[in-house]
């Protein structure tokens, strides 16, 4: 028993729904794929007749309550901080090895010790959401292939017997060699054995070779390790934001679930709790709670923050949640002696980020007129790098006077005769009309709710000066100054 | 002030503009416009229709078009004379033909030879000198312009301003107006009409998106400024220019400059070469009369009255020409031993059928000459070829363009427009809905499916889109307002005109996308309007068939003679009337199925009325069940007056062809036979309803007058409106019941022929292969697999009952290595499957599919053994390894396919299988399921649960949202009903599941037995192999 396998099969259904209790027990299905394409990956048990690989209309049309979902990479990372928490757990020496599966490096531990710790590890998965399986054996290999085949747990200690009846699909064919197995009627591991590994090279070439070396078991390799955490912190943004207790409370279970794993993996214990609320209206709600006793238990922290989120009432729906656990050993950090602040031209980023967290990201930038006909309509664009060379000057350079526009536009009442503005009556402009120039007719977004239809005259007072006038959806107002 | 629009474009630019050439000269004719040219982009493509419908409205419809230049800048040109006219198709026609579809440019220099009597304009923004003076200003915009003169010279160039209510208008404007009377060219104001009314301004911008292949939210700038480029009144661009009348006054001047229209475009058709000596009138004669002996053999005085009648009529009216043309066309399909038999009205002519361009006797079947041609006719007489689709079709096409030559005879054009599906998927995709919204709307509501018993809103809401979606309301105005627009031009299925001189002369002709044929810019129905000559050429699957059928019946010593068949073969007509008719022509439809055991035809005619009489127009003039039931005699025949007994006898007092409506019309109602033939178009011409209403409103005055009752009056005409829904004529129908007759004789008579080639010329009529495997083998014949040892490229017949599958029957051989194959096997047959790898070309994906298909199996002995050893050798001669080194043995370490793993394998290589039916390794798992052939046992109302494979879903329009489906198991067919409710409940899984189970109550009733569907679930029995189905066609 050398290695160990931790393994979640239909991984990102198992994430999702462990992200969210509504979709328990009911008929779900991850898809993917666009248009024709669209096709169901996933799939609950309770989703009758929906296997993956069924077109989603097909689905739709034998499960009619199902739910369909694409996958949600957040909850996925989640589901994987927690896998990877539980592998910690059995060893050091632990690689990550692709969706919902890790390996632990067991060699030089206590086999007895070590089956002991793999069921408490099912166990705390299982109470955080997550239903793992555990593979052990002499190779990763073998591990993965017992991970596959466990109920919970499997130790392989006959590794041919083990693998005979194996599923051929375990030994991971390319797409092109799967379909000329399947063909040959090859179902199992033992099937393919049983053929000579020269003549399937003979025939599927090196990777054919390799393949049958799969099958029997006999490929090794050398994990590729992952660091152990350091930093112990869970963070999930709410899509729609959420109002109630419940959905908060939910998360933060979810959470202290994985830190706790993580920090016991990493043999810390927790020593204060930050809590961070971000909300709907932009600000932040934040407390830090230090615990009576440094430790990882779960239901000690969470006692904690739900007797302090009862009393908490928020201006705004939550729109995000962050806890950080402090581990009893903080990392050392020695500060640079010659950070230079503000002087660096990075600083000016730097700013520009404080801007946005100030205002909102989308109210920092250079405006630049949006591609629209729409007037005064502007996107904001991330600033240049550097000033742009001049343009080539115009063809026809703008005639006239320049617009002063203001903003917003001054509300007017204007008269008209023969449909053209003869007259104004505004609190900053009015007067008789001397000159009318119009009308420009402009509209578009017929398509969508911001539908728009603008009429522009420039008029001279008689008074003096000449305003821009628009006329949309039935009332007038004075755009700008032309000087 | 009056003001003429003298620059106009219609959705004929193809997604340049939003308006119909209909449209268009209606809201001109409500503004009071005296005259309207429409200008569209590299074409005249809508210009019949703005003739037709502005002649109609009052308004004089002017020739222009917008021609796309070498530099992209687009020049707008009017047509002034009828040899302008000729100079614009041939400017055109020359532009389009040396580019790929769409693409045509005209050079500065073809503009400049040759440009009389068209008068230009100096354009848009898109015209050479707008476009121009923004991109490099003033000096550059009026080289471009001085060269427009010196091209037009001052009076046949007008310096055109528009004013759009955009603010750079005027800078514009002042360029052109100070440039002008510079030059002293005059002013010429045109609002640059790209729709009729502002209400089209949505659909001018969805258009805009499909032609750049973006989205509303992203196309920004690229869409319409604001929606002023529609047809003004008088009064209103009067106002606009009242600065520069004389830009106004200039459009009324123009207009009356420009004296072409199409009226005056001068077609002909080509004259046929006589040898010398002959006139074309006696050269015809000649022609008819030996041909007349040829069918009649002794010539009776009726026959030769009919000939004599015909043929002074047709040399009168001057079509001798035209029946020699296709006369001689038929002469030689048939001297290249192709099948050609002429169709539709044709068949009402001795004279046709004597040149044997019919095959059916006009006089021995009483058919009416006069819906062919009659006195007072000045259109033409339309004669449609049948040939054998694909490449003998394609032989007779590319000899009419040999002879006449590529700018002297082209294919009719095929408007494309937005129809149904495809006009929810192309708006919704500008909308930006989702794919894969747009991806289910398509899959759950077919082309062909009945629309009305769901909302559009409801479609899209069950397709993924909420109801309340913020973007409904635009998307379904502009989907209503976009439907029936022209998307691009396609090419008729086989519409052929010809001209003397050259075509391109009288219409622009363009590529089409397959290679070495060309389309002119009008569909047949413009052609018909301005009187041109079309000539079907139309590729019929079933006439394939037939023509492979006689070669396979003639290499084996089993000859048949088509014009000899016997009319009254009882075991054929047993066969039909037991409604086993899959594969036949015609009569293989669910609904004709449906309708034989009642209808049981014992008679040819029978037949001809069973191919007329399920078709929307008698279905919808509730046609069928009294005719059924009086032929059973459970209803008396009666007439709805006493002078249409004669006519409607052979029906019973129905009506069923356009031929009894002519009689009717000239009998009961007094028309002449002209007043009758306009009559009969009116009914055939569905884009004009009020047309029909104006002739249906005469007809009844007519009748009235005649003394007819006011009940049998409403009666007919009643039976006349269905027609407008397709019904057939007489002769038509007895063309195909010639054609259906002589399929179900072979089906009778040479029934491994038959099959073979129904598999050989695969996609055609209503089944699968699969389907027609599986009806053989109710038929005792024994279907192959395909061998490399034995097989042909084709469908053979080994034995009378035995028909051995092609090796083109397996997917993904190319032709050239099965070719390879048999050359080789030609030498000597392969000794080994070494042997056969060695001497053959199959790259490894074919071996796999002949290995997975069983072809190997008489060298490998089993299908795993050959896929064992194919995968044995290498790509390339060198890296041929063991199994082709040693001639040894097979030996596979592998086991036999299991039953179901050869039935999986048959329907990946073949789509079908030679062996039992999948259903019946199911059966013995669904205990309580009908065999389709124990059905006929059950009692009506009896619960019954049938199974298989659905091979047809239909909703047609005619059944009011009722859906039909037809299961295929081991034994046969069964067919069961869907109310619209229960449709709607399951319509995903009727539409998706490739396998159903249907519970429901039985309905066996004159022989008809169909399932009234209950309950509908998927089948279950994952594994089995898909099989294909002909949906909501």
């Amino acid at each position: 028993m050398n290695y160990a396998v931790l393994r979640v099969d239909e991984f990102a259904l198992h994430a999702l729904i462990r992200s969210d209790p509504a979709l328990a027990a009911r008929p779900v299905a991850i898809i993917a794929g666009e248009g024709r394409k669209a096709a169901v990956t996933e799939v609950s048990p309770e989703a009758t007749g929906v296997t993956a690989g069924l077109a989603v209309t097909l689905a739709m049309a034998r499960c009619p309550g199902i739910i369909l979902r694409t996958r949600d990479p957040a909850a996925e990372v989640e589901a994987h901080r927690l896998l990877l928490a539980a592998a910690f757990t059995l060893s050091p020496r632990v690689e990550f090895t692709g969706a919902g599966c890790c390996t632990a490096d067991l060699q030089g531990g206590d086999p007895v010790r070590t089956e002991a710790q793999m069921r408490r590890s099912l166990t705390e998965l299982a109470r955080a959401g997550l239903a793992a399986r555990i593979g052990a054996g002499a190779t990763p290999l073998l591990a993965d292939y017992a991970a596959r085949q466990a109920d919970r747990l499997l130790i392989v200690t006959d590794a041919r017997e083990f693998l005979r009846p194996l599923p051929l699909a375990f030994a991971a064919p390319l797409p092109g060699h799967a379909e000329i197995v399947r063909n040959w009627g090859l179902r199992t591991l033992g099937d393919l054995m049983a053929l000579s590994k020269a003549e399937v090279g003979l025939r599927l070439g090196a990777e054919g070779v390799s393949l049958w070396e799969r099958a029997a078991g006999e490929s090794v390799r050398v994990l590729r390790l992952v660091e152990p955490v350091k930093t112990f912190v869970a963070d999930w943004a709410y899509e729609p934001p959420v109002e109630s207790i419940e959905p908060l409370f939910f998360r933060l279970r979810r959470f202290a679930e994985r830190l706790a794993l993580e920090l016991r993996g990493a043999g810390f214990a927790a020593e204060r709790l930050g809590l961070t609320l971000r909300l709907e209206d932009e600000t932040e709600y934040r407390r830090e709670f230090r615990l009576p006793e440094p430790g990882a238990d779960v239901d000690s922290w969470l006692r904690v923050l739900h007797a302090h989120l009862e009393t908490v009432r928020t201006a705004a729906r939550v729109a995000g949640v962050r806890l950080v656990a402090t581990p009893t050993r903080p990392a050392q950090r020695q500060d640079g002696l010659f950070d230079t602040g503000l002087r660096d031209p990075a600083a000016f980023w730097e700013n520009l980020a404080r801007l946005a967290a100030l205002v909102g990201d989308d109210r920092v930038g250079t405006p630049w007129p949006a591609d629209t006909h729409e007037p005064d309509v502007f996107t904001l664009e991330r600033p240049l790098e550097s000033v742009p060379a001049p343009a080539n000057p115009p063809v026809h350079p703008p005639r006239g006077q320049a617009l002063r526009r203001f903003r917003p536009p001054w509300p007017v009442r204007v008269q008209c005769v023969d449909e053209r503005p003869v007259g104004l009556k505004g609190e900053f402009a009015g007067g008789a009309v001397r000159a009318a120039r119009g009308p420009w007719r402009g509209g578009g977004g017929w398509w969508k709710p911001g539908e728009w239809a603008v009429e522009i005259w420039h008029v001279e007072l008689a008074a003096g000066g000449i305003y821009q006038l628009a006329h949309a959806a039935g009332e007038w107002r004075i755009e700008g100054i032309l000087d | 002030m009056h003001y003429v629009e003298l620059h106009a474009r219609s959705a004929f630019s193809f997604l340049r503009a939003a308006s119909s050439p209909e449209a268009l000269a209606a809201e001109a004719a409500r503004l009071q416009l005296p005259a309207l040219a429409l200008c569209d982009r590299d074409g005249v493509h809508g210009a019949v229709r703005l003739y037709m419908a502005a002649r109609e409205a009052g308004v004089r419809p002017l020739v222009g078009c917008e021609l796309t230049m070498e530099d992209g800048s687009v020049v707008p040109v009017l047509v002034a004379s009828p040899a302008g006219y000729r100079r614009l198709c041939a400017l055109l026609t020359t532009a389009h033909l040396r580019a790929a579809k769409g693409e045509g440019r005209v050079t500065w220099r073809e503009l400049a030879e040759d440009n009389g009597d068209l008068i230009a304009l100096t354009g848009d923004a898109e015209g050479p000198v707008r476009r121009l003076w923004r991109a490099r200003g003033a000096a550059a915009a009026a080289e471009a312009g001085a060269r427009l003169a010196d091209i037009f010279g001052p009076d046949r160039l007008f310096v055109e301003i528009q004013r759009q209510f955009l603010p750079d208008d005027e800078a514009e404007n002042e360029f052109l107006v100070d440039w002008a009377r510079a030059r002293r060219l005059p002013l010429l104001a045109t609002n640059g009409v790209v729709q009729a009314t502002p209400a089209a301004g949505g659909v001018l911008d969805v258009f805009t998106c499909l032609r750049e292949h973006t989205t509303l939210d992203a196309a920004g700038r690229r869409l319409a400024r604001n929606r002023e480029r529609h047809l003004k009144e008088a009064r209103a661009m009067g106002a606009l220019f009242a600065d520069l009348p004389e830009a106004v006054h200039n459009t009324v001047r123009l207009a009356e400059r420009l004296q072409f229209t199409l009226a005056d475009f001068g077609y002909r058709f080509p004259d046929y070469a006589v040898p010398a000596g002959e006139t074309q009138e006696s050269y015809l004669r000649q022609m008819t009369w030996r041909g007349a002996q040829a069918r009649y053999g002794a010539l009776t005085d009726p026959v030769r009255r009919q000939l004599e009648r015909e043929l002074e009529l047709i040399c009168r009216l001057g079509f001798s020409g035209y029946f020699l043309i296709v006369w001689d066309l038929c002469e030689f399909a048939r001297r290249q031993g192709i099948l050609v038999q002429g169709r539709g009205s044709a068949a009402n002519s001795a004279v046709c059928y004597s040149l044997g361009i019919t095959a059916v006797d006009p006089i021995g079947s009483r058919l009416l000459f006069e819906r062919f041609l009659s006195e007072g006719r000045t259109d033409w007489p339309d004669i449609d070829l049948d040939l054998p689709s694909a490449e003998r079709r394609e032989e007779v096409i590319q000899e009419v363009y040999r002879r006449y030559g590529r700018q002297g005879a082209a294919m009719t054009a095929n408007v494309i427009t937005f129809r149904g599906r495809s006009t929810m998927r192309e708006v919704g995709k500008v909308f930006g809905l989702p794919d894969d919204v747009l991806d289910r709307f398509s899959r759950l509501f077919h082309g062909g499916d009945f629309p009305h018993t769901l909302e559009l809103t409801e479609q899209l809401k069950l397709a993924g889109l909420a109801g309340g979606h913020p973007r409904l309301p635009a998307l379904l105005e502009t989907c209503r307002q976009v439907r029936g627009l022209p998307r691009h031009l396609g090419q008729h299925s086989g519409g052929m005109v010809l001209s003397a001189g050259r075509l391109s002369q009288f219409v622009p002709l363009e590529n089409a996308r397959m290679p070495g044929r060309s389309v002119l810019q009008w569909d047949k129905t413009d052609c018909e309007d301005m009187g041109m000559v079309k000539i079907d050429l139309l590729g019929l699957g079933m006439m394939a068939v037939l023509q492979d059928t006689l070669e396979i019946c003639a290499r084996r010593g089993r000859p048949v003679d088509l014009a000899r068949l016997p009319k009254d073969d009882p075991a054929t007509f047993q066969l039909i009337q037991a409604a086993d008719t899959i594969g036949m022509f015609q009569i293989e439809s669910r609904a004709q199925i449906a309708t034989l055991p009642r209808m049981k035809p014992e008679t040819f005619y029978d037949l001809v009325i069973e191919v007329a009489i399920i078709r929307p127009g008698p279905i919808h003039g509730d046609a069928v069940n009294p005719y059924l039931e009086r032929r059973a005699g459970r209803q008396p025949v009666t007439y709805p007056d006493e002078r249409a007994r004669p006519i409607l006898e052979r029906t019973l007092g129905v009506i069923l062809f356009q031929e009894q409506i002519l009689r009717l019309a000239m009998e009961v109602g007094g028309f002449s036979a002209a007043e009758a033939g306009e009559f009969r178009r009116a009914i055939g011409f569905t884009r004009s309803p009020e047309r029909l209403d104006r002739m249906k409103d005469k007809f009844a005055a007519a009748m009235k007058r005649n003394g007819v009752g006011d009940e049998a009056a409403a009666f007919i005409l009643k039976s006349i409106a269905s027609f407008a829904l397709y019904g057939f004529p007489e002769s038509h129908a007895i063309s195909f019941a010639l054609i259906a007759y002589a399929s179900a004789w072979l089906k009778t008579h040479r029934t491994a022929e038959f099959y073979a080639s129904l598999l050989n010329c695969q996609p055609m009529g209503f089944y699968s292969p699969a389907t027609l495997v599986q009806d053989a083998r109710r038929h005792g014949i024994r279907t192959l697999p395909a061998c490399v040892q034995t097989s042909d490229a084709a469908c053979r017949v080994d034995a009378d009952d035995t028909v051995r599958l092609g090796l083109g029957s397996v997917h993904g051989l190319r032709a050239g290595a099965v070719a390879g194959l048999l050359a080789a096997r030609r030498d000597r047959p392969f000794a080994s499957l070494a042997d056969f790898l060695r001497r053959t070309g199959f790259n490894a994906a074919e071996r796999r599919a002949l290995a997975g298909a069983g072809a190997l199996n008489a060298l490998a002995g089993h299908r795993r053994a050959a896929l064992w050893e194919v995968e044995a050798v290498g790509e390339g001669d060198e890296l041929f390894r063991r199994a082709v080194a040693e001639d040894a043995p097979v030996s596979s370490p592998l086991a036999k396919m299991s039953h179901l793993e050869r039935l999986q394998a048959d329907y990946v290589h073949l789509s079908l299988t030679t062996g039992a039916h999948p259903m019946k390794l199911l059966r013995a798992g669904l205990p309580g399921l009908w065999p389709a052939d124990r059905l006929r046992e059950g009692r009506t109302g009896e619960r019954v649960q049938i199974g298989g494979a659905v091979i047809t879903r239909q909703r047609p329009g005619t059944a009011k949202g009722v859906c039909f489906i037809t299961l295929e198991d081991e034994t046969g067919f069964a067919n069961a009903i869907v109310w619209p409710k229960l449709f709607e409940k399951a319509r995903l899984v009727i539409s998706l599941e490739p396998a159903l189970l249907i519970t429901g109550r039985l309905q066996n009733e004159q022989g008809v037995i169909h399932v009234i569907a209950e309950q509908i679930a998927a089948l279950p029995g994952a594994g089995l192999p898909e099989q294909a189905s002909h949906d909501f066609h």
